[in-house]
């Protein structure tokens, strides 16, 4: 039998090396002739493929290589398998790991690179407006405006899949949606008013995050990262200057590394009491709705005293913090705190003690833990269905690693909406709690290193509210040639599809917030 | 009297409680405000808002207007489900090429007059995606716009700050037209 390149012992002898590191990173090259047979050795065997893109005229390859990401559950170190590309065609792998179907068309879309035999080869980001042969991520193609197609050919309209029976319709729903939200487009197969088959369609929001990002300095590109998802400021912020620092190799003062934590903290307070209030209102319960907005423009406004953002714009930079958070402001927030786990835990008990409400939450929206691997659901929906998973804690990054024992992973087996608001209730109050911890122990001192930036690559992976985010950088000549980023919401968005099989579409609203995804970050 | 009172108990109406956390600017604004859509608007100003491609903070913000804290409805500002409604089109991002059919029906479908209000540096001029690939680069490059309320996001105080400025214009504009 022909050797292949054995991925799974690269997890076992190197994961040890590995341990509270967050990203030490295996890159091994596998030859195409081998690549097939190396990946279907792992695939099922809780290996999840985390995200795969394509990069151009890497390590002294001038084509294209492909990279797949590739976590194992409870092992320390990340394997990325290269794929050098002789021409811009490669083999599929979504049928080996299906998180890999987005993924490839977001390719063949960046980069003309093709995958002749995947099972869905439609345009992803690229609408039919594009003209045909663009393909931004190229180096060959200078970021400038681009000439939309006037009429579209009847052969580039994207075609949604179609259910046909006796009794089956459809209802098409979005871009523009009926209340404050994204755009997005969602293709419900109904039967009677239960959901049969649902598609969505994302990418309406596509601001070309990645190529804006090339030719810049780090420096310049933290208000690019901070603007993939609003309300996922700080994790994208940290996120980046982690692998930028990640590449120069920077020890970042420890203070500075606390008061990312506290900033990142707060980020998942707010979010998640947005998703929660977001779930109420779908279900018309206005009044216990309210003191979870209340809570939340609260933080928002805390923000503003911490950081003169309600986004916490701005702070975070390569090195440490653009500034220092005064003293003063952080006694606010501690006192601000100190009976927040009391009035968050009023609002629920209002929630918990309202049947008609649980009723709705109850059993709607299921995410089976069987799609969680399969898909690379993460952050709370995967926590939610029984998935002990949180990058804080399996790579832990910052002072995580220090402050790990002061909480634990919060998890629940259902999977439902329920599940979900349950598991956001819970680790609110953990954030709350080590904020506490934290400005307890605030060490005094410099926030922020003066760092060169060295040439290289570098991985990063942060548990942003909804999940884990994923940020790659290539820095050549001091400046970014590369930028991809995965966010949560990529891969929670794909779980949808499934959580809502079953459920009648008045449900679909609720099972979307307790989701929390975020479009922006999906559609970059 | 005392019995019958008891008795009708469950039926007499319910009392808030009352809120101490409002600020006095906004306030201040939103009573001036209220008179300004009373007189301009008929009472009702009916708002849709239209997300051409943000990184969702501006939507978080005008989400937060209709939430305790703000609560504009107060002030006869509503936030409605479809253009065909609307009086206003808030518009926020730079036009991606992937919405732009979009946003072009749904400013179409609305009824004259109609006015829009870019909200955001993105939707007012393109922001940091202005004159790259994927964007039109600002909301006036596909549909007119009004008024131009810049900010990264702005918060939900600067929007009623610049909502209020925008009705003392309309206001000026109805008193030309009539005279």
């Amino acid at each position: 039998m022909k050797q292949v390149v054995d991925i799974n012992r690269i997890f076992e002898e190197n994961s040890a090396a590995a341990r509270n590191r967050n990203c030490a990173v295996n890159y091994v090259s596998v030859p195409e002739d081998d690549f097939n047979d190396a990946l279907a050795n792992i695939s099922g065997k809780n290996v999840v493929l985390i995200s795969l893109f394509c990069v151009e005229d890497f390590n002294n390859h001038p084509g294209f290589s492909l990279l797949y990401v590739l976590e194992k559950r409870n092992y320390s170190n990340i394997v990325i398998v290269t794929r050098r590309l002789e021409q811009p065609s490669a083999g599929s792998v979504a049928s080996l790991f299906p998180s890999a179907c987005w993924f490839e068309r977001e390719i063949t879309d960046g980069f003309g690179v093709t995958f002749p035999d995947a099972f869905d080869k439609r345009r992803l980001f690229l609408y039919e407006v594009y003209p045909e042969g663009f393909h931004p991520l190229r180096k060959d193609f200078r970021n400038q405006p681009v000439v939309t197609r006037e009429t579209i050919p009847v052969d580039s309209e994207y075609v949604f899949k179609k259910v046909t029976g006796e009794g089956v319709y459809q209802i098409p729903v979005g871009p523009v949606h009926a209340g404050i939200i994204e755009p997005g487009h969602f293709r419900f197969s109904v039967i009677g008013e239960t959901i049969f088959n649902l598609e969505i369609r994302m990418f309406y929001k596509h601001r070309g995050i990645e190529k804006l990002a090339e030719g810049k300095t780090p420096q310049q590109a933290v208000c690019i990262a901070e603007s993939i998802s609003g309300d996922e400021t700080a994790a994208n912020a940290v996120a980046f200057c982690m692998a930028v620092e990640n590449t120069g190799k920077i020890e970042i003062p420890k203070r500075a590394l606390q008061l990312r934590t506290i900033l990142l903290e707060i980020e998942r307070i707010y979010s998640h009491l947005g998703d929660m209030a977001g779930m109420i209102i779908d279900v018309a319960f206005t009044k216990g709705a309210s003191p979870f907005y209340v809570l939340r423009e609260e933080i928002l406004r805390m923000n503003n005293i911490l950081t003169g953002s309600r986004f916490m714009k701005g702070i975070i930079c390569p090195g440490g913090l653009t500034k220092d958070i005064p003293p003063k402001a952080i006694i606010e927030l501690s006192k601000y705190l100190e009976d927040f786990t009391t009035r968050l835990k009023s609002a629920t008990d209002s929630i918990y003690a309202t049947s008609s409400v649980i009723d709705r939450l109850e059993t709607t929206g299921v995410i089976k833990k069987e799609l969680v691997n399969l898909l690379n659901i993460t952050g709370p929906a995967a926590r939610a269905s029984g998935v002990a998973i949180d990058t804080r804690f399996d790579r832990s990054y910052g002072i995580y690693g220090d402050i790990s024992a002061q909480f634990h992973k919060r998890i629940a087996e259902k999977g439902d909406v329920l599940d979900r608001f349950n598991v956001k209730a819970a680790e609110i109050n953990d954030s709350v709690m080590l904020i506490h911890y934290l400005i307890s122990r605030l060490d005094k001192g410099e926030i922020c290193t003066g760092m060169e930036i060295k040439d290289g690559y570098s991985l990063s992976l942060v548990e942003a509210p909804r999940g884990q985010n994923l940020h790659w950088v290539n820095i050549k000549d001091g400046r970014i040639d590369r930028y991809k980023v995965r966010t949560a919401s990529f891969c929670n968005w794909q779980a949808i599809e499934h959580a809502v099989l079953g459920n009648i579409v008045p449900d679909f609203p609720l099972i979307n917030k307790s989701l929390n995804l975020s479009y922006a970050g999906t559609d970059l | 009297m005392a019995n019958f009172k008891k008795q009708f108990l469950l039926y007499t109406p319910g009392i808030t409680e009352k809120i101490t956390f409002r600020d006095e600017e906004f306030e201040k604004l939103g009573s001036k405000l209220k008179a300004e859509v009373n007189s301009i608007f008929g009472r009702s100003l009916a708002i849709r808002e239209l997300d051409s491609g943000s990184d969702n903070a501006a939507e978080i913000e005008m989400n937060n207007l209709a939430t305790p804290y703000y609560d504009v409805e107060r002030f006869g500002i509503t936030f409605v489900a479809s253009p065909r409604h609307a009086d206003v089109l808030a518009i926020t991002g730079a036009v991606t090429h992937n919405m732009e059919i979009a946003v072009r029906k749904t400013y179409a479908a609305m009824p004259s007059p109609k006015f829009v209000i870019a909200i955001g540096d993105d939707a007012c001029n393109g922001g940091i995606f202005a004159g790259t690939y994927a964007v039109n680069g600002g909301a006036d490059k596909i549909i007119p716009v009004d008024l131009k309320i810049p900010g990264n996001p702005p918060s939900p105080l600067e929007i009623i700050r610049a909502l209020h400025g925008f009705m003392t214009v309309l206001s000026h504009r109805k008193t030309k037209h009539q005279s």
